[in-house]
């Protein structure tokens, strides 16, 4: 009788060993895909009441901090002292609707290690610190501030950069919301209304979203023609009213309509300083799509960018363009199929201010542990050589007339040169979306600059680059130029 | 391995439950209190106590057993506590108080059999059989007549009696006990007529077939499994019966055509109970997709999945998981919650502790010279392994869940009381087969 009792045996050890194997499929092969399952709110609830690390601005403004709950000595309540002008570059750690920006991109930095893991006793045993570090940005509060209130609840998105080194000075989107708002136990119900609303304040506008530059992008053109030496600021262009479009019917036309200067004849360095259309649409052809490219790209244009998080990429289509040359024109001008988030405009200014080369911007200047040790410094680099260095100082020549003389004098500060260009791009429903890059002083730039305003029902049909945008640009570098040590 | 070994290892597991309510206060940040000593003696007088009613009662019993017992019960005993602290109830004093009813109960079993033999069970085994039913059916009393002992439907289960003593109530399921009736029932039954079972064959082909006449006592188990599924819409004690008393008929007859008769059966009986039970039904689609049907069917099995993954190899720590998400965490899937807080590690120390206890029974089974005792405590393992296999497969999703307790770690009282006086038969035919 033993013999079928030790054949049922066989058969339940089979069963206990089919039990190991499912258990393992579970736990270890399986278990990093079950943890991140976006309904297994685990290791979120883990990270909540955790104490996290301070984000904290150049200057020492604390933008992120944990502070003991009132109502549970042992756990922590994370606040953003600062609010909505730094929503987007702080982003919001919530157990509720998850997490975004530097709270995201950071999350193992900021986190604390007290788990009481096996790992964390190894890690105490070794003697680590296993309490959270901390970020110091290279935002510069009170600019940002400024920044924030100078888009005045409008559509639109600010970045300045120190050209020299590619740290953000200002990286703000508008209309922005409250992170605090998020933290809370009615955090999905906050959530879902932010996602409902028209003005999409979860929008980064700043650098996270891309939209077509308009007559800003004629500075790549320009860079491109100089580079190639197709043209010098000297260079003359016929003066038409309408560009006919090789290959097409359809005409480009001026802003405003008309001639841009007699009819005749325009240089292309007036033709920068007034904004003219018809001679950059010209001008995109007779360099090609391909040289354009070139200098796009090394200003950041089809690039994947390093940054905390993913920006999307600026786009300029080298091989469609090529191919078609009545896009290639309307390119030209900013328009048709090129996109740039104001990060990238403002690496376009950077790169002019900086003699060519385009600085790899950043936003987290260093980390630094408990005691305020540093982890970590980021050590400023080189995106790419964009231009010679004297079609650099050619360009920043044209871009201070732009200021001085042409469509960009809002931006004008007095006892400093600066230089800019303005633009005016079709945005959503044919309402003008305003644009100005720019730099300052022009001959030691420290400040690279990008503004622009989503066009819509508020602003209006009869805004462009120069009138809106411009004027908050000089008022912005002019803050940062008195300030500045 | 000796007795003092056994003695010095239940001491141990004593440590671990409440070595384990102590790291669950820390990591909740509550300071050590009463709960620490509290657990250590209340495992230290239940299995030190039963340990000592074994050295006194049935002293050539195998030292083997009591020891991954108590090591399972603590495992369930702490997840059951840390528990108690996220959802706010009381259950871990509950247990404590059952774990000393149920081993005070084991130790009277050991006791009761000390004048005499469990062969009694054998002589008697008609009385068993009826007393097993009756205990069966006592769940479908009415609800709310005058007598103090009442029927009580719990979760759509009709599966619990309601004792009702004036001051205080109990409640109580009395299948776990007659789960233990119904295999001494079989096993001397089968004793009895083993030869003439074993005999009686027709060849169909290769299997051989037991004669028509030899198939009553298979067609009674499953006649009572099907009546325990209809009366009480219970499941899983239905297929534990049914699978249990199949491999147990092949094991006193070696007739392979009763496994095939038997999981015709079951089949039948299976796809019957999937047409006819919507909760049936719940069970396979949370089975098939869990994670398709997440907002209902297939929720607790996910939630299960879930913690289990993020328990990963090493798990969250006591205390410092969240297996309160989990559905019915305490009794139906506890083993999801160790394996959350205590990972990889856990769960594979949970599943060999019961392979090594089924394995002890098993070798007890082996031993035996006389066919009753052989039968008997094979049935008591086959018994306690498919259990094991059951629950913990369901959660793991090799099998449909069932909905029946894990031996020894879900919160429960019948269930414990059930599971230790099965050790302690064991542990009586092991002393009765000593050489």
């Amino acid at each position: 009788m033993n013999g079928p009792v030790r054949r049922v045996s066989v058969g339940v050890f089979a069963g206990f060993f089919a039990l190991l194997l499912a258990v393992t499929w579970i736990q270890v092969i399986r278990a990093d895909s079950l943890r991140a399952d976006p309904r297994n709110s685990r290791p979120a609830l883990s990270e909540r009441g955790k104490e996290r690390g301070l984000i904290v601005a150049i200057d020492g403004t604390v933008l992120a901090q944990s502070v003991p709950n009132p109502e549970d000595e042992r756990s922590f309540v994370r606040q953003y002292p600062e609010g909505e002008p730094f929503a987007h570059v702080v982003g919001y750690n919530s157990f509720l609707v998850g997490s975004s920006g530097l709270e995201n991109a950071y999350a193992d930095q900021l986190r604390s290690r007290r788990d009481l893991t096996i790992s964390d006793l190894v890690s105490v045993i070794l003697g680590r610190d296993l309490r959270p570090e901390s970020l110091e940005l290279t935002i510069h509060s009170a600019l940002q501030r400024a920044a924030y209130q100078g888009l005045n609840g409008l559509k639109g998105g600010i970045v300045a950069l120190d050209p020299r080194t590619g740290a953000v000075l200002v990286s703000v989107s508008s209309p922005s919301y409250d992170p605090n708002s998020l933290l809370g136990g009615d955090a999905a119900v906050v959530w879902e209304s932010l996602l409902a609303d028209p003005n999409g304040p979860l929008l980064d506008r700043a650098t996270r979203e891309i939209y077509p530059p308009g007559s800003t992008f004629k500075t790549v053109v320009t860079a491109a023609a100089l580079d190639t030496a197709t043209a010098v600021p000297e260079t003359i262009f016929p003066d038409p009213e309408e560009f006919q479009l090789p290959g097409s019917t359809a005409t480009i036309s001026n802003a405003g309509g008309g001639v841009c200067n007699n009819g005749e004849s325009i240089t292309l360095l007036l033709a920068f300083i007034v904004s003219c259309n018809t001679t950059f649409a010209d001008l995109s052809v007779q360099v090609g799509a391909e040289d354009v490219g070139i200098s796009a790209e090394g200003m950041g244009f089809n690039t994947d960018i390093p940054f905390p998080w993913t920006v999307p990429e600026a786009v300029y289509p080298i091989d469609l363009l090529a191919a078609d040359p009545a896009a290639l024109a309307q390119s030209g001008i900013g328009e048709r199929d090129v996109r740039a988030a104001p990060l990238h405009m403002a690496l376009v200014a950077a790169s002019v201010a900086n003699d060519g080369m385009t600085p790899t911007p950043y936003l987290v200047n260093r980390i630094f542990d408990a005691d305020g040790n540093t982890v970590e410094t980021f050590q400023p680099g080189v995106l790419s050589q964009a231009m010679d260095p004297a079609t650099a100082a050619i360009l920043n020549d044209m871009m201070q007339q732009v200021v001085s003389d042409g469509t960009g004098q809002g931006a004008a500060i007095s006892g400093y040169a600066v230089a800019g260009k303005t633009g005016t791009s079709m945005g959503r429903d044919g309402f003008p979306n305003p644009w100005f890059i720019g730099f300052a002083p022009a001959e030691d730039p420290t400040i690279a600059i990008a503004v622009f305003f989503e066009g819509g029902e508020e602003l209006g049909e009869d805004v462009s680059g120069g009138g809106v945008a411009a004027p908050l640009a000089g008022d912005l570098m002019e803050l940062w130029l008195e300030g500045s040590p | 391995m000796t007795r003092n070994t056994e003695g010095a290892l239940i001491v141990a597991a004593s440590v671990l439950a409440a070595f384990g309510v102590t790291l669950v206060n820390f990591a909740q940040d509550r300071s050590l209190d009463a709960q620490t000593a509290l657990t250590f003696l209340v495992f230290l007088i239940a299995f030190g106590g039963l340990h000592l009613a074994v050295r006194a009662f049935a002293p050539k019993a195998t030292p083997l057993l009591l020891a991954p017992v108590t090591a399972l019960t603590a495992l369930g005993f702490f997840q059951i506590y840390r528990l108690d602290l996220a959802m706010e109830t009381d259950r871990a004093s509950f247990q404590r108080w059952w774990i000393l009813i149920a081993a005070t109960l084991a130790s009277l079993t050991l006791l009761v059999f000390k004048g005499t033999t469990i062969s009694i069970l054998r002589r008697y085994r008609n009385i068993t059989l009826l007393v097993s039913l009756a205990l069966i059916l006592l769940p479908n009393l009415p609800a709310d007549w005058g007598f103090p002992l009442r029927g009580l439907s719990v979760n759509g289960s009709r599966l619990w009696v309601l004792l009702d003593v004036g001051f205080t109530s109990f409640q109580f399921q009395p299948a776990e006990l007659a789960k233990l009736g119904l295999v001494a029932y079989v096993a001397g039954y089968l004793a009895d007529h083993q030869r003439a079972l074993r005999e009686a064959k027709r060849h169909i082909g290769p299997i051989a077939f037991p004669e028509p006449r030899q198939l009553i006592p298979l067609l009674i188990t499953w006649g009572v499994s099907v009546l325990i599924l209809i009366s009480q819409r219970d499941l899983g004690a239905s297929l534990l019966l049914f699978v249990g008393f199949v491999l147990l008929l092949y094991a006193a007859t070696g007739t392979t055509g009763y496994l095939v008769a038997g999981g015709f059966m079951g089949l039948v009986a299976g796809v019957a109970s999937y047409l006819a039970f919507d909760h049936v039904q719940r069970r396979v689609i949370a089975w098939v997709a869990p994670f398709e049907h997440y907002e209902d069917e297939g929720f607790q099995i996910a939630q299960g999945l879930f913690a289990l993954g993020t328990g990963s190899l090493s798990g969250a720590g006591p205390g410092l998981g969240r297996p309160d998400l989990i559905p019915n965490a305490s009794t139906d899937f506890i083993f999801a919650a160790v394996g959350e807080e205590l990972g990889f590690a856990g769960t594979v120390s949970v599943i060999a502790l019961f392979a090594v206890t089924v394995a002890v029974g098993l070798g007890i089974a082996f031993r035996s010279r006389d066919t009753f005792r052989k039968l008997f405590a094979a049935g008591l393992s086959f018994v306690l392994a498919v259990q094991t296999i059951l629950i913990i497969g369901g959660i793991l999703r090799l099998v449909p869940l069932t909905g029946i307790t894990l031996p020894f770690m879900s919160y429960g009282g019948s269930a414990l009381v059930g599971n230790l006086i099965l050790v302690a038969l064991l542990l009586r035919i092991s002393h009765e087969e000593a050489p």
